[in-house]
């Protein structure tokens, strides 16, 4: 029986108002039909995941206020949005959202030999048929690929820490103006479009793992 | 939950039988009517007890069923029960079923059982199933673990005997009927006494009796009631007896369970009463039977409410069902194969409720994961695997099922209130490492988990192939039926041919899902999830435009369109594909203005291109049934729209009258190769003075250029038109005109906006009114026929204002609010002046201002004037115009007079007029400021006020300074004398009469040296000194000692000139002697040199301070007087003080000295006068002098000098008062002055130039 680790399924940037400024997202499962890796799925169900993460944050800030907790900007664990998917939050200090939603089984050990997110679940017990990936991805049954391991809170802060670098170095590009359109709070509101930016979430979410203690 | 077998899953709690309470029919506990014709009645004798107490025990004990409580441990009462009330009798369960009746009895006995044993015969387990929840049901429902029942004992001492007794016969028939039953079921006893419970005392011995006689423990199944005390007191004593009561169940359950557990350690499967002779003739294994008694084991310890116990031996009882030789054996097509998943899932969800019961929340969620792993390991081995509706099916209840366990558990931390989305794990887990999902999530996340998986279930079920969905025929052999029966998961869930039939209605999927979902949805509203909600919101609205609920998606949907925060906080994926949907249904439910108003927010570029979709707002309608054309209002605040408008005016200020160039600029964002956008108007609100700008369509094709994208500028002419209200939609009422009409600027262009395109209006904004003006909102309309929309975009800061638009190029404008103006008044063009302005006004002067209006209008201009004057204390004015009228200053209130108003009237075009102000005269030197603000308004434009203004500043100096000096001079009359008995008589006779001042008269003369402070020649044309009062009970004149020419002195500026005034003081009274002041007043009329001659002069005042006109001390005036020797007609000159002669020498100088005594002492003085070389003098050189008081007396020498005439003499006279040996001061009078101590005298020369003989004396 093949072992599932965590990866990193999505990786959104949100911005102080609410707004999405970037959305990474990668593929932690392999395609039913072409056996590609895929993402689990489709951007909209991840716009929508993001988006309902807000309410969270809102929630613990006000809670935060309430209860006059400084918050140290990590949020945690969000909320699991099923038996695969979580997602984990951290505000930066000027309302800058991160939020990393983590398959819980989106990275395959088979053999001892990590294998990225390739692998269709082989095996002799996998009968489910597609592997833990191509299971989930059908939605069918639960994965006879067992997620072994589990996460704690913390390990998740070297990826906002990565994160929070790339933003603060886009920031320092002279050209880019977080606020731009924002005062009008229409069509303007600008996403992120720096490539730089987006290869270095790309990278950030490839190369994590749990339990990881470098720095990514 | 709903779909296992009733009470499967319910928790157990004992239960208690009431009985004796209230004579309501009850349902009777069996029902069944096979068991109920062998049912063991359990009967009393005793009528039910009645009455008020009765009743509130009963209530109270009903009220403690414990069938809703929540499952948790965190209810405070000791005890929990299910409680069933009877009247006096019910049925218990046989103990033993029967033989089946065609059955021929063996030679042996046979062992009966349980009717729910599989080992019956008539049981539905019989031969090999396992247990099901008819067991469960006979200990929840039908054996109680006590039977309550209440009796009374009466009061009578009469029948006190006769009742004791049938009340033990009763009880004793109860008990003896339970235990012949079988059951191990306990009777307890509550004895009511209708007394207070200090009262019971008398009844002691009656109610020992009847324990002694039944047999019944006082502590534990004999209770008495005393029932006079109030309710709350009865409560707690029926809790007690509950309390008491539950100990006892416990201990039944207990018994129960070792029992179990006895059975259980033999080891052997027992054998069924007949062994079976059907089907496979299987029977139940031993390790079956093992998780019966590990089942029944744990119910029992569920009974006792000990979780724990419970906890572990439904595990056993699940480690066994999934071990060797009890489900594995199960062939799957057998019915047996679901009920053994049944009792799995049964187990699973108790130990799941164990788990929460003992707070092992993150435990649970494993747990659950566990079974559904298991399951699917299970199935995909030994079942019918899981790629098939029937598991998805499960999987859906399987997550409704633990949502509906959390919310029975009522974790507080998962209360809606406290906001928590999950719970964190327990204490012993929480250093492991978890998966995320084993935080227990509150109910809305599995309800969600539940509906995704009711839709995997739809995806199965439609990959049924259609042979399976055809219902069985049932001529068809059976075979081909098991066939299909093989290879279809049915647990729990229908037929494939029912599932998804060929024909009809299957199982509605997409409302078992929106049952979900809308749980959830309420679960995320719950704990203020509003984006998560609106996202399950959509996953809803997805189904309900598969079941095409059109109107149902409306109204869940449109609420949500309204006011979702996707659009505001720019997450345009999810707007749109939650818009999509909301269309589709508003287009099949005939809401034409949604439909309006998603088509215009969606040709926004910014969102996705939907492919083969008509981009085209009016055809919008195409395909919905519409009864009237609809009018759509729309702003910008609900919906973003794919066009843009900003509006800039060219300059920041402008003036009222002219015109400032503005620019409209509208940019569509439409997706490129949607048709052209023709507004039918636009029309641009400003806020302030400006009037609103209205563009009106006129397809003129030719201007514009076809190519998308670009801009293009025009330019159209406006014109002021009067705008009917009532075509103006009303949406925003509030600033509804007052007046029908109102004034907007019109203009006609084309108004055909193509894909981004930037359309620039350029037009020239008349301005009106000064003030602010700004552009707050442009409304666009459309009315292709079909409809009319109205869109409304509120103007604001951003980057694309600031632009202004040259065509091809764009120019950006710094301009920090280009969506305002300020409209300056309109530039004056009335020239107001001042003439004939002095060079300066002087103090006591009465000022006259000219001012001049010049009217450089066009045109004739209605004037008015305010004139203002400030200062410190100003005086009143007047102001007249030319023509004659005038008006006068309000009362000038300290700081400010003020006349507004003043009527000049209408001044031609290119003429004046004049005003007149005239300020009272002001008496000190001061500064005033004057303004004059011109009023006018233009014959053509009458509304239009312009103003001008001119400010004059008023400087008033004193036009002259004058200094002063009074001298002392001698008085000529005598003083009256003592010794004069005529005086002293006129005196005495003048007694009665008090004007005339009797006193001593001194004489002084004023010296005033004034200079002029003008700036221009003066005329002065009199002077005059007045006394304006005196202290110290005299009587002062002054008179003029010299005239002025007749027409004045001409005084240039900074010249001086001297007055000279005698003052004359007598006292009132001989007696007083104290000196006294006059306060005098000295006058400058004067008159400008330009000023007419006839004219009343003006009058400069100069207020001295007080001067002692009379002194009490004595003094010693010095007179000379001039004679010529030669000349011996007139040996001794009278006249005083003049010594303009011309005269031979030698001459004789007459000095006297005089000494004046006007105090009321004797005085003696001594008087030496020095010999000197400048001149001769004859007199006493050293002499005594007395003076009587009120007294004076004079003493004469005679000079004569022998120095050159032309020059001052020096006499040395020392007159010393004798008493108090002081050197008295001599004072010079006329003539004479002073030098050191001393007095000189002029000798006036031969050529008699007597210019030193002018000077006075200088004190």
């Amino acid at each position: 029986m093949a072992t599932a680790i965590p990866a990193i399924a999505c990786l959104g940037v949100i911005g102080r108002n609410n707004n999405p400024l970037h959305t990474t997202i990668l593929p932690t499962t392999t395609d039913p039909q072409t056996g590609r890796p895929a993402p689990l799925r489709t951007p909209l169900q991840f716009s929508l995941l993001l988006s309902s993460t807000l309410d969270i944050f809102e929630s613990r800030a006000r809670h935060a206020v309430a209860s006059n907790t400084l918050l140290s900007g990590d949020f945690g664990l969000l909320h699991a949005v099923d038996d695969r998917l979580a997602a984990y939050g951290f505000e930066t200090n000027t309302g800058v959202k991160f939020v990393a939603v983590v398959d819980m089984r989106g990275r395959i050990l088979s053999g001892g030999v990590k294998t990225g997110v390739t692998s269709p679940g082989g095996g002799a017990g996998t009968a489910a048929g597609a592997g833990g990936g191509g299971a989930a991805a059908t939605g069918t049954g639960p994965s006879s690929v067992v997620g072994a391991v589990g996460l704690r809170d913390g390990e998740l802060k070297v990826v906002f820490r990565a994160m929070q670098t790339a933003y603060v170095r886009l920031l320092q590009n002279p050209f880019y103006d977080p606020e731009e359109g924002a005062k009008a709070g229409q069509l303007q509101q600008k996403r992120i479009t720096s490539r730089r930016f987006a290869e270095e979430m790309r990278r950030i979410g490839d190369k994590w793992v749990p339990g990881g203690v470098n720095t990514l | 939950m709903d779909d296992y077998p009733a009470g499967s899953l319910d928790h157990n709690a004992p239960l208690l039988v009431v009985s004796g309470l209230g004579t309501g029919a009850t349902k009777p506990l069996l029902a069944d009517p096979d068991l109920k014709e062998h049912g063991i009645p359990i009967r009393s004798e005793l009528p039910p007890i009645d009455g008020r107490e009765a009743k509130t025990i009963l209530h109270y004990i009903q009220e403690a069923d414990a069938t809703n409580w929540s499952w948790n441990p965190t209810e405070t009462k000791k005890h929990r029960f299910k409680i069933k009330t009877i009247g006096r009798e019910f049925l218990l369960p046989p103990r033993r079923a029967r033989l089946p009746e065609d059955y021929e009895v063996p030679l042996s006995p046979p062992v009966l059982h349980s009717p729910f044993s599989p080992l019956s015969p008539g049981s539905t387990l019989y031969p090999d199933g396992l247990i099901d929840a008819r067991w469960l049901a006979k200990h929840q429902e039908l054996i109680p673990s006590i039977c309550l029942c209440f009796y009374s004992l009466t009061t009578d001492p009469s029948l006190a005997t006769l009742h004791d007794n049938r009340l033990k016969t009763d009880i004793n028939a109860v008990k003896h009927a339970l235990s012949q039953s079988g059951h191990k079921c306990r009777l307890a006893v509550v004895i009511l006494s209708d007394q207070a419970p200090g009262a019971m005392e008398p009844f002691q011995e009656r109610l020992e009796h009847i324990r002694r006689g039944t047999g019944l423990d006082p502590k534990t199944s004999l209770f008495v009631l005393p029932t006079k005390r109030s309710e709350a007191e009865l409560e707690m004593a029926a809790d007690s007896v509950l309390s008491s009561v539950f100990t006892q169940a416990t201990e039944y359950y207990r018994d129960l369970g070792r029992r179990t557990r006895k059975k259980k350690g033999r080891g052997v499967a027992p054998q069924p009463t007949i062994p079976p002779t059907s089907g496979t003739s299987h029977t139940l294994s031993l390790q079956g039977w093992n998780v019966r008694y590990d089942f029944k084991a744990a119910v029992f310890a569920e009974f006792r409410q000990d979780m724990e116990a419970a906890l572990r031996s439904y595990e056993q009882a699940y480690e066994s069902l999934f071990g060797t030789d009890v489900l594995e054996m199960v062939p799957s097509w057998s019915p047996r194969f679901n009920d053994g998943r049944l009792l799995a899932d049964v187990i699973a969800v108790r130990i799941l409720r164990c788990l929460f019961w003992t707070g092992q929340s993150t435990a649970a969620v494993r747990r659950w994961q566990a079974h559904r792993y298991k399951l699917s390991d299970f199935l995909d081995q030994r079942g019918r695997g899981t790629q098939n509706y029937g598991w998805q099916a499960w999987e859906s209840r399987w997550a409704e099922v633990m949502a509906r366990l959390i919310e029975k558990a009522e974790f507080p931390e998962l209360e809606p209130s406290s906001l928590n989305l999950f719970r964190a794990p327990e204490k012993a887990l929480s250093a492991e490492r978890l998966q995320p999902w084993e935080m227990l999530h509150h109910p809305g996340y599995w309800y969600r988990i539940a509906a995704r998986h009711t839709l995997d279930r739809r995806k199965l079920a439609y990959s049924i192939p259609e042979d399976a969905r055809k219902p069985p025929d049932p001529t068809v052999a059976s075979k081909m039926v098991v066939n299909t029966y093989n290879s279809y998961d049915t647990y729990m869930c229908p037929e494939p041919y029912e599932e998804y039939p060929l024909e009809g209605q299957g199982t509605n999927h997409a409302q078992k899902a929106i049952t979900h979902l809308n749980l959830a949805i309420g679960e995320f509203q719950k704990r203020k999830q509003r984006r998560l909600a609106m996202e399950v919101a959509l996953e809803s609205s997805v189904e309900l435009e598969r079941i095409k609920a059109w109107k149902q998606l409306l109204e869940f949907l449109t609420p949500v369109w309204r006011a979702m925060s996707f659009r505001s906080e720019n997450w345009w994926n999810l707007t749109e594909a939650l818009s999509w949907i909301l269309r589709k249904a508003a287009a099949h439910a005939g809401q034409a203005d949604l439909v309006i108003a998603i088509d215009w927010e969606l040709m926004n570029s910014q969102y996705n291109r939907r492919p083969q979709w008509q981009y085209d707002i009016n055809k919008s309608l195409e395909g919905v049934e519409v009864e009237e054309a609809p009018e759509v209002s729309l702003n910008d605040d609900a919906i973003t729209s794919f066009l843009e408008s900003s509006f800039i005016f060219k300059h920041g200020e402008g003036r009222a009258g002219q015109t400032c160039p503005a620019q409209l600029a509208i940019t569509s964002k439409a997706f490129s190769g949607s048709a052209p956008v023709v507004l039918d108007e636009i029309h641009v609100e400003f806020e302030g003075s400006l009037r609103a700008l209205h563009l009106e369509h006129e397809s003129d094709s030719t201007k514009l250029s076809s190519k998308p994208g670009g801009m293009v500028v025009t330019s159209p002419s406006l014109a002021e038109t009067k705008l009917d209200v009532d075509t103006l939609p009303d949406d925003d009422s509030d600033e509804a005109p007052s007046s029908p009409h109102v004034m907007v600027l019109k203009g006609h262009d084309d108004l055909t906006i193509a894909a981004g395109q930037t359309r620039v209006f350029e037009v020239d904004i008349p301005l009106r009114e000064a003030g602010e003006g700004k552009a707050t909102s442009v409304r666009v309309k459309l009315a292709p026929g079909a409809f009319t929309l109205n869109y409304t975009m509120q103007l604001r800061e951003d980057n694309s204002t600031g632009l202004w638009y040259v065509a091809p190029a764009k120019r950006r404008v710094t301009r920090i609010n280009p969506l305002s103006i300020k409209v300056l008044p309109r530039p004056p063009k009335m020239e107001v002046k001042f003439v004939n302005v002095l060079k300066q006004y002087y103090a006591g002067e009465p000022i006259h201002i000219e001012v001049q209006l010049i009217n450089e209008e066009d045109v004739e201009a209605n004037t008015r004037l305010d004139v203002h004057l400030y200062g410190q204390d100003v005086p009143h004015f007047k102001a007249h115009a030319e023509d004659g009228s005038e008006d006068k200053s309000s009362a000038g209130e300290g700081e400010e007079a003020k006349l507004d108003g003043l009527i000049i009237g209408t001044i031609e075009a290119s003429k004046s007029a004049k005003a007149t102000v005239v300020i009272d005269p002001i008496n000190r030197p001061t500064a005033y400021d004057l303004t004059i603000k011109a009023w006018y308004t233009l014959v053509t434009d009458p509304g239009t006020h312009i103003v001008q203004i001119v400010a004059f500043q008023l400087n008033i100096v004193n036009p002259f300074e004058a200094s002063y000096d009074l001298v002392p001079r001698l008085h000529s009359e005598p003083w009256p004398s003592i010794f004069d008995y005529e005086t002293v008589r006129e005196l005495d006779d003048d007694d009665g009469s008090s004007s005339r001042p009797r006193g001593l008269a001194q004489k002084w003369c004023l010296v005033t040296r004034f200079g002029s402070f003008a700036t221009e020649d003066l005329r002065v044309v009199d002077l005059d000194l007045q006394v304006k009062g005196t202290q110290g009970g005299v009587v002062c004149s002054a008179s003029k000692n010299q005239t002025l020419p007749e027409d004045g002195v001409l005084m240039a500026p900074k010249t001086m000139e001297e007055a000279r005034f005698d003052l004359v003081a007598q006292k009132l009274s001989l007696d007083d002697r104290n000196p006294s002041t006059a306060d005098l007043e000295f006058m400058i009329n004067w008159r400008r040199t330009s000023a007419d001659p006839a004219s009343t002069p003006n009058a400069t005042t100069f207020l001295l301070d007080p001067f002692y006109v009379t002194v009490a001390e004595p003094r010693v005036l010095a007179s000379v007087y001039y004679s010529v020797a030669s000349s011996p007609s007139s040996p001794k000159s009278t006249t005083p003080a003049t010594p303009s002669f011309s005269s031979a020498s030698p001459q004789i100088i007459i000095l006297d000295i005089t000494i004046e005594n006007p105090s009321s002492h004797f005085l003696t003085f001594g008087l030496t006068m020095e010999p000197s070389d400048e001149f001769a003098f004859s007199g006493a050189k050293t002499t005594s002098l007395n003076v009587l008081p009120v007294a004076r007396r004079t003493v004469t020498y005679r000079l004569m000098p022998v120095v050159e005439g032309g020059s001052w003499i020096k006499p040395q006279i020392v007159v010393r008062d004798k008493y108090f040996q002081k050197v008295l001061k001599i004072i010079p009078t006329e003539g004479m002055k002073r030098e050191g101590d001393n007095i000189m005298i002029w000798v006036p020369g031969q050529d008699a130039d007597d210019e030193k003989g002018e000077e006075t004396s200088e004190e």
